[in-house]
């Protein structure tokens, strides 16, 4: 389980991430215009990887070949790419938003998951479920400190006017 | 050695956001400050108004306060910090618009549903109301908790992104190369580091608090996901207490920016200024365990932790603010009107307001006292003499006609009655903590009646001295966003 959500998922993700960056900067911003700016990119990212949060979307994905290829293709295309087509417009407010907001998920999920009274998926054990879990909130502190590190020494600024594009190669 | 000499810098009028924030605060403290009346009256037995409406208005109160002077915190620290930095107007009022949504639904959750568990949300209560509020009433509450912590994330990160994009660094607004290195100087003035340190624990702060938020949520309608109740109280004291503890940090740059104007005297951001907001940064987060001494479940190690860290918090930044302004005031001949009285008997608030914690910090002394009316004798202390007169003092800068303007007696008066109020209230509830008056009872014992009596009448003073500040402020709105000299100056300086 652990591997399947924690490994498998973010690189997937990374697949999108990648992928966009090779893309000419001309292209993304001509594709962030299209797509109507950085809030939908934001918001579809946050709604596609909630969805891959719950334990009946990682069961279907194990039983139904549909829901992995759907996994497959929506967390490269709906959560990576997005993210980074928006990264490059966000200021600092926009992308603390997103990190603090996936910091306070992971966190909260791995605890549900760590004190979930039953097994919540039918393909893994509970102990893999608990031990998801931790691993889930460990990371999430890691995160947490990484990116209020990043703040003290002065990374992650994003682009300083909203009109501009910044480089979207920094990830504070 | 860096040498320090004033420069004089225009005097700002306040943005409509801020005087927006200000107005909201001044009524609804007034508004709290009246239900905290009416708990006193209770306990005194000079009205009876029973124990559901007891229990809903300490937890209005409590809620309703720690809010309300955050509010007004962070318009203090708004209007200064944005003279340094470029903060983002919409962000501000989208804060406010949060606010007041999460107080919408907070007054529905007490008034309407009957929530009555107080403001600290302690697991499992909120949960278990037998059949006293429903569950949505519990969850309205956590939700407008919920989304007033949203709307300070926001205002936070705009603070990060305005400082770290005019100094470098969040480490840069505390001034670390000026504390751990060579001092040229240039150090951030102390409205900036005083907000980045308020920002770091904030963010840190309502990220925790959210956390714990959302769990109770979740198991206030599946309650077969447990929470560890221990864990749960950790994390909600955290979370209150850095909040809590954070606004007077906001407040006290009124103190930084307004008396240097008095007496031409720079408050320069030196190495011992700057070391001791950057030990309070840490430290202000590691304190909230003398809170919970009387928890024998918790590790031995975290009590000794919050006891030694209780001990030497209480100093840093009082001391190097209390100091700081002796060095303002000493010998300069400053003119006292309204706005200079209240700013420095803020300090003398904020430092006699700490030593009662000082004291049931210890933890022989806190197994005795904690829980005692001597808790509310600390914050109310340090919150009414120390946080909201310096937010009055603020007012009363704004809204000063110009810089020789007397001060009428109905104003002198008021401030008396709001000094003398005040400690008599205070000390009401400190004297019944020592006689061993329970907190957070409606109803008191016959022998502990007589300090709620007292308490009571001291309070009325108070309330109506309040009530003066108020409307004069209110009165004088149309100043408050000129720009022009406000001060008076010092009489060494005037010739
Ligand atoms: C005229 C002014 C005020 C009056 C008469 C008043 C009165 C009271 C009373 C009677 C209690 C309950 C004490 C108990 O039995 O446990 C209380 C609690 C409290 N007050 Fe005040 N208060 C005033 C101002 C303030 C201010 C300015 C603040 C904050 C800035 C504040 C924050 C609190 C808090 C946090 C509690 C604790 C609530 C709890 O135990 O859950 N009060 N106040």
């Amino acid at each position: 389980m652990s591997s399947h959500m924690l490994v498998q998922m973010p690189l997937l993700a990374v697949i999108g991430i990648v992928a966009c960056r090779m893309l000419p900067v001309r292209l993304q911003d001509s594709i962030l215009v299209k797509v109507g700016g950085s809030v939908p990119c934001v918001m579809v990212a946050l709604f596609a990887s909630s969805y891959w949060m719950l334990p009946r979307a990682l069961d279907a994905a194990l039983n139904d070949p549909l829901a992995e290829l759907a996994k497959f293709l929506s967390l490269p295309l709906l959560v990576g790419f997005p993210l980074v087509l928006a990264w490059r417009r966000l200021t600092l407010i926009g992308r603390g938003f997103v990190w603090t907001n996936f910091i306070s998920m992971l966190a909260v999920l791995g605890w549900l998951y760590i004190v979930a009274p039953v097994r919540v998926c039918n393909s893994y054990l509970v102990n893999d479920q608990e031990s998801a879990g931790w691993y889930m909130v460990i990371i999430s502190v890691l995160i947490f400190l990484w990116w209020l590190g990043t703040l003290m020494v002065g990374g992650g600024m994003g682009p300083d006017k909203h009109d501009s594009s910044g480089s979207g190669t920094t990830l504070a | 050695m860096a040498s320090y000499t004033y420069t004089p810098t225009p005097d700002q009028g306040a943005k409509a956001g801020v005087l927006a924030y200000l107005v909201i605060s001044a009524v609804v403290l007034l508004l709290m400050m009246l239900f905290g009346l009416l708990m006193r009256m209770e306990q005194a037995q000079f009205i009876s108004i029973g124990g559901l409406w007891f229990y809903k208005l300490l937890t209005l109160h409590g809620a309703g306060m720690v809010g309300i002077v955050a509010l007004a915190g962070a318009a203090v620290m708004w209007h200064f910090l944005g003279q340094y930095v470029q903060l983002t107007q919409g962000i501000f009022m989208a804060n406010l618009v949060l606010f007041l949504t999460g107080v919408v639904m907070i007054l529905g959750s007490v008034l309407v549903g009957d929530f009555h568990a107080g403001w600290t949300f302690l697991f499992p209560l909120p949960g278990t109301s037998m059949g006293l509020w429903s569950q949505g009433a519990a969850a309205s509450f956590m939700g407008g908790l919920l989304v007033i912590g949203v709307g300070f994330v926001l205002l936070h990160l705009d603070i990060a992104r305005a400082i770290i994009k005019r100094y470098g660094g969040l480490g840069r607004g505390l001034g670390w190369p000026q504390l751990f290195g060579p001092d040229d100087g240039n150090a951030p003035p102390p409205a900036v580091v005083a907000s980045t340190m308020v920002t770091i624990v904030n963010l840190i702060g309502l990220v925790v608090g959210a956390s714990i938020l959302v769990m109770m949520l979740v198991n206030l309608y599946v309650p077969t996901f447990e929470i560890d109740a221990l864990l749960a109280k950790g994390m909600i004291y955290f979370f209150g207490h850095v909040f809590i503890n954070a606004v007077i940090y906001m407040a006290v740059i009124a103190v930084y920016e307004i008396l240097p104007r008095y007496t031409q005297r720079p408050w320069k951001s030196n190495k011992v200024f700057l070391a001791s907001w950057t030990a309070s940064t840490i430290m202000v987060m590691f304190i909230f365990p003398h809170h919970l001494l009387m928890d024998y479940a918790f590790p031995k190690w975290f009590l000794i932790m919050g006891h030694i860290i209780g001990y030497l918090n209480t100093f840093p930044i009082l001391i190097v603010t209390g100091y700081g302004a002796m060095m303002i005031v000493y010998r300069s001949g400053i003119r006292w009107d309204m706005c200079s009285r209240l700013l420095f008997v803020s300090l003398f608030g904020w430092a006699v307001g700490a030593m009662p914690a000082f004291i049931d910090g210890t933890i022989t002394v806190n197994y005795v006292m904690h829980n005692t009316l001597w808790v509310p004798g600390h914050f109310h202390t340090y919150l009414i003499l120390g946080m909201v007169a310096m937010v009055f003092g603020f007012m009363y800068y704004l809204g000063k006609p110009d810089e020789n303007a007397k001060d009428s007696p109905i104003d002198v008066a008021a401030f008396w009655g709001f000094v003398i109020g005040t400690m008599g209230f205070t000390m009401s509830f400190l004297y019944g903590g020592k006689e061993g008056a329970a907190r957070r009872y409606a109803e008191h014992l016959p022998n502990w009646v007589p300090y709620d009596r007292l308490g009571s009448i001291f309070a009325m003073l108070l309330i109506a001295s309040v009530l003066v500040f108020i409307f004069r402020f209110l009165g004088r709105l149309g100043l408050a966003r000129r720009d022009y000299q406000r001060a008076s100056l010092a009489r060494s300086m005037a010739t």
